[in-house]
């Protein structure tokens, strides 16, 4: 019995000492002159943009001895929580990556987040050498909270070459070409495109966007996102879930397209079972990880088809700025400068350059070296530089209206109501303005 | 070889008819074997794939056995660290589980007491609970309390959240085990401490066994406490380390599928380990009344 | 026998360290949560009180409601899947031999593999395309049976539930061999003088002593399958089109996909009353049948 009772004491004194340990150790390191500076991402993977942002903080703590970075390289699948979690408990690190969008705004409204202004002011080279619109969703007021370190090209139309060359089929230019030559591979029992929408997101990110840009123009969605004068449920955006329901009904996506996951629909068209496929620029790098160089010749890449009667452009590829670094609003003294420092480090022009080398997008006016880099991306760069930049729907959409358009073109693609459909994402975006 | 072994051990009064019957249960039994089993061959035979050949023929034997794929996994995802991280967590807390489990079983069906109806209740009460729900809540107290980034902040919550099973199941044992043995034992002059340790312990080998296999497979393989209360990558367990190859956009399979193989190997050898134990221990438990 | 002075510090010795470990990681962080119902909140900056609007938006949700449905399905597949075969497979499988001993390894073996694996191994299986499903049915014929199984609103609910059924079999198993093996020897001795055997003796032997054994299980079944998650959050994150949605799978979609924590927060409140209610009847009509 005695016994029993100093094993339990001994017990309940362990677990007051691990919890005092962590304490502790913080107070110890914290008395050595160090800075300490902590900075999460998402570059997890083994991919080559992730290898080199990894290799980039390595250099940043080889060349600063006297800072000391505590690096999490968080996977992509829990970011968002973990960010989420911490952020809801205020213990977000110095330094995390955020994505453009609704994302940074809930991190700037609850100011959690600090201004990056002066680097910008001491760098203007490099800050004029950003793609028009780069810096905007960072843009808080004048004040400039993050450098972009990614673009996201959402919706480019990839091809099989040699699929269009054997059935005597042109590229689709236009929408009534792009039916009919969907409706041409459905006959030759080609699947016309591939999609994996498992994760929802995909049909309205990749696709859908870029389609209903051209139906309603930009100016008319940047409204309906602020409930400024126009609705999910006016007519014109009626029309253009109305030209993604003729997808659907022309039967232009294989049937399981719905619980098929981004990488299988990629290699599903890779393997030529598919003659189309609209995705974003992440499939360049994963095909060409994953796939022989000749196969990864017969694939073209080109925009989505232009709309003719719609009141959008026609060659708008759906993106924009992506990701970048935010600095923790309760960073001061010397760790902030540390902190600005390896900011710097990971967006300046080498930095954007190294990425795009990893065949990765950056929003960063780069002359690509055709020799180093893969063919495709080479063209897609180009593609994107040119062309003039559409709203990836739900970067610009509150969460919950995201979700409503993700789940809505899913309904559609079941045979769902189109006006129910355009209700609910109203509903959604306007609950959670 | 199995049906040999199977037909000795029941020669007794083998007619026609019941030799058929046995004959179709074998056949039933050994399908039904190789559809449980035929999942698992599917994810380490992946694991031996290069990407491509995975998406080219995804049910077919893998072409060459090079172990790159289990290299690269175990490299790039730091699965040594992992799995010693893994070893450390989900062994402590399941002893904690099981002492504390039997201790609170023993008492439980053993002695009658005011709010035991209660107790019980409350216990049962924690099955119910999706983990899922608590995450920001434990999140913010365990933070107050200065445990994340320690074990203990995987180890406290595993064990509270398998406590209601734990309890549930030994319970429901140890109120099998008749009165008299303990009567004896007080005769021979054991404590409730004595009882415990002599009669109630060793005689709930089995139920406890049980309850070892279920907390061992349960921590081993958790992933969503891991992801939130752990942040040094030093302390990460073996589920973090499989999701990092994929990152939303691509997956890369043939990484997973390695990565997941040697996260799997340990369990199915615990597990093959352990089960001629609780098999034993059922027999040995087994208390004729 | 001993004082009762005694017997209350043995009481509380005992309980206190899995009380305080369970009440202060389970049930405070539970009515934290509930509290947290109470207000509309994205989980950053400042929350604000808006009484029971969660609660009642929760409740007015067709969503939660379909969820709800869902999980009775899963909860019905695997009271009525995984004991009628635990149950089976433990009558067959009383002996220890080798093939028996292998037999019990492969059943168990599903629970080894962790959940995420399980959903994404499913995944494949149940690919339209590239799964071996699909690929059996074409291959004897029934071509027109293929279906895009987890795509598919028809079918996909159900589709699901396989894999947590094959999921958990093996526990299930083990448990009834325990009990099967449990029940005295006198009791089968005296059944075989009795002239009991085959039939006559499973019903009116075997099952009545393992009453309540089948009971725990169903009992843990139920529980089990409310708080389904991971499987099928990997095999089709609730959807398509919110299709597969089950109560957990909702829950983590408002609060971590949507940022509402308030209203995740009120969901998780109402799935542990739910679960209540549900347990709470099955005991009502198990005591019934006794």
């Amino acid at each position: 019995m005695k016994k029993l009772l100093a094993m339990m004491f001994v017990l309940l004194l362990a677990l007051a000492a691990c919890g005092g340990d962590g304490d502790n150790e913080e107070a110890a390191s914290g008395d050595s002159e160090k800075v300490k500076l902590s900075i999460w991402h998402n570059f997890a993977g083994d991919d080559l943009r992730a290898r080199s942002v990894r290799d980039m903080i390595a250099q940043f703590q080889e060349d600063n001895p006297e800072i000391e970075v505590d690096e999490q390289a968080i996977p992509v699948d829990g970011y968002r929580q973990r960010i989420s979690t911490v952020a809801a408990a205020d213990e977000l690190p110095d330094i995390f990556l955020t994505y453009a969008g609704s994302f940074t705004d809930e991190f700037h409204k609850s100011d959690l987040i600090q201004p990056i202004t002066p680097l910008f002011d001491d760098n203007p080279e490099w800050k004029d050498s950003f793609l028009k619109g780069a810096l905007d969703p960072y843009n808080y007021d004048g004040e400039l909270y993050s450098a972009p370190v990614a673009m996201s090209a959402t919706s480019f139309m990839y091809y099989n070459k040699q699929l269009f060359e054997e059935n005597n089929v042109e590229v689709p230019k236009t929408w009534d070409e792009f039916i009919s030559v969907i409706d041409t591979f459905n006959s030759k029992g080609i699947t016309p495109l591939a999609m994996g929408n498992k994760a929802p997101w995909v049909a309205q990110s990749t696709t859908f966007g870029a389609i209903a840009d051209r139906v309603t123009g930009t100016e008319w969605f940047m409204n309906a996102v602020n409930e400024d004068g126009a609705s999910f449920t006016d007519p014109v955006f009626i029309d253009a879930l109305n030209h993604f329901k003729e997808l659907v009904e022309h039967d232009a996506y294989p049937e399981g397209a719905n619980s098929m996951d981004n990488t299988q629909a990629e290699q599903y068209f890779a393997q030529g079972k598919a003659a189309m496929m609209i995705n974003g620029s992440w499939t360049i790098s994963s095909l060409s990880a994953s796939v022989s160089e000749d196969v990864l010749k017969n694939i073209g890449i080109t925009t989505v088809p232009a709309i003719e009667d719609g009141k959008g452009a026609g060659n708008t590829i759906t993106g924009g700025p992506g990701g970048g670094y935010l600095l923790s609003s309760k960073t001061e003294g010397a760790a902030k400068d540390a902190a600005l420092d390896l900011i710097y480090t990971l967006s300046n022009e080498e930095a954007q350059n190294t990425i795009a080398e990893s065949n990765s997008m950056v929003m960063y006016d780069l002359e690509l070296d055709q020799e180093t880099v893969n063919p495709l991306f080479y063209e897609a760069f180009n593609l994107v530089k040119s062309a003039e930049f559409a709203p990836v729907y739900d970067l610009h959409l509150t969460s919950a209206g995201g979700e409503a358009v993700n789940n809505g073109l899913q309904e559609i693609m079941l045979g769902g109501d189109v006006e129910k459909v355009a209700q609910d994402i109203e509903k959604a975006q306007a609950a959670n303005k | 070889m199995s049906t040999e072994t199977y037909k000795q051990n029941s020669s007794l009064g083998f007619s026609l008819k019941t030799g058929l019957f046995k004959t179709i249960r074998v056949l039933f039994l050994t399908t039904f074997s190789l559809l449980m089993v035929y999942p698992l061959y599917w994810l380490i035979t992946s694991a031996f794939k290069t990407n491509e050949e995975f998406f080219t023929q995804p049910y077919a034997f893998p072409t060459s056995f090079t172990f790159e794929n289990f290299q690269r996994a175990w490299e790039v995802a730091n699965l040594g660290q992992a799995m010693i991280n893994s070893t450390i967590v989900t062994v402590t807390a399941t002893v904690l589980t099981i002492f504390l489990g039997a201790l609170t079983a023993y008492v439980l069906s053993r002695f009658t007491f005011k709010l035991k109806g209660v107790l019980v209740v409350f216990f049962m009460l924690g099955m119910l609970i999706p983990v899922h729900s608590t995450l920001v809540p434990l999140f913010t107290l365990m933070n107050e309390v200065g445990l994340l980034d320690t074990y203990w902040a995987l180890i406290l919550p595993y064990t509270a959240f398998e406590l209601p099973i734990a309890i549930f199941l030994t319970v429901a044992y140890m109120s099998t085990i008749p009165k008299e043995l303990e009567e004896a034992a007080v005769i021979d002059g054991s404590g409730y401490w004595g009882i415990f340790f002599k009669i109630m312990l060793p005689l709930s080998v089995p139920a406890l066994s049980t309850v070892a296999i279920l907390a061992f497979l349960r921590y081993w393989n958790e992933f969503v406490f891991a992801l939130v209360f752990i942040n040094d990558s030093s302390l990460k367990t073996l589920p973090l380390s499989l999701a990092i190859f994929s990152d939303g956009f691509s997956t890369d399979y043939a990484l997973t599928m390695a990565a997941m193989t040697i996260a799997v190997l340990p369990t199915i050898v615990m597990y093959l380990m352990f089960q001629e134990q609780i098999m034993k221990g059922m027999v040995a438990g087994s208390v004729k009344g | 026998m001993q004082s009762s002075s005694k017997l209350r510090g043995l009481l509380v010795i005992t309980l206190l360290p899995a009380l305080l470990l369970y009440s202060f990681f389970v049930i405070i962080p539970i009515f934290w949560s509930s509290y947290y119902g109470f207000f509309e909140w994205s989980g950053l900056g400042d929350a604000t009180f808006i009484g029971f609007q969660n609660y009642l938006e929760v409740v007015q949700s067709p969503i939660f409601w379909r969820s709800f449905k869902n999980n009775l399905i899963i909860v019905g597949a695997s009271v009525l899947g995984q004991v009628p075969i635990a149950l089976g497979l433990a009558l067959l499988l009383r002996k220890s031999n080798m093939f028996q001993r292998f037999v019990r390894s492969a059943v168990f073996l599903p629970m080894v593999i962790s959940t995420v694996v399980v959903g994404l191994i499913w995944g494949y299986i149940f690919d339209p395309e590239l799964g071996v499903i699909n690929a059996v049915l074409r291959s004897v014929g029934l071509e027109s049976w293929t279906r895009a199984w987890l795509a598919d609103p028809e079918v996909n609910m159900y589709a699901v539930a396989v894999p947590i059924i094959w999921n958990y079999i093996g526990p299930y198993l083990i448990i009834f061999i325990a009990a099967i093996q449990n029940i005295p020897g006198e009791i089968e001795e005296a059944a075989l003088l009795d002239g009991a055997t085959g039939w006559r003796k499973l019903v009116y032997i075997i099952l009545p002593n393992m009453w309540g054994t089948i009971k725990v299980v169903i009992i843990l079944c139920i529980s089990g399958s409310l708080k389904a998650f991971d499987q099928v959050f990997v095999m089709t994150g609730g959807g398509p089109a919110q299709s597969t949605e089950i109560l957990a799978t909702y829950m983590y979609n408002n609060t971590f996909l949507v940022y509402r924590y308030g209203f995740g927060s009120a969901i998780s409140t109402m799935i542990i009353i739910l679960s209540l209610i549900l347990i709470l009847i099955s005991q009502v009509l198990m005591r019934r049948k006794d």
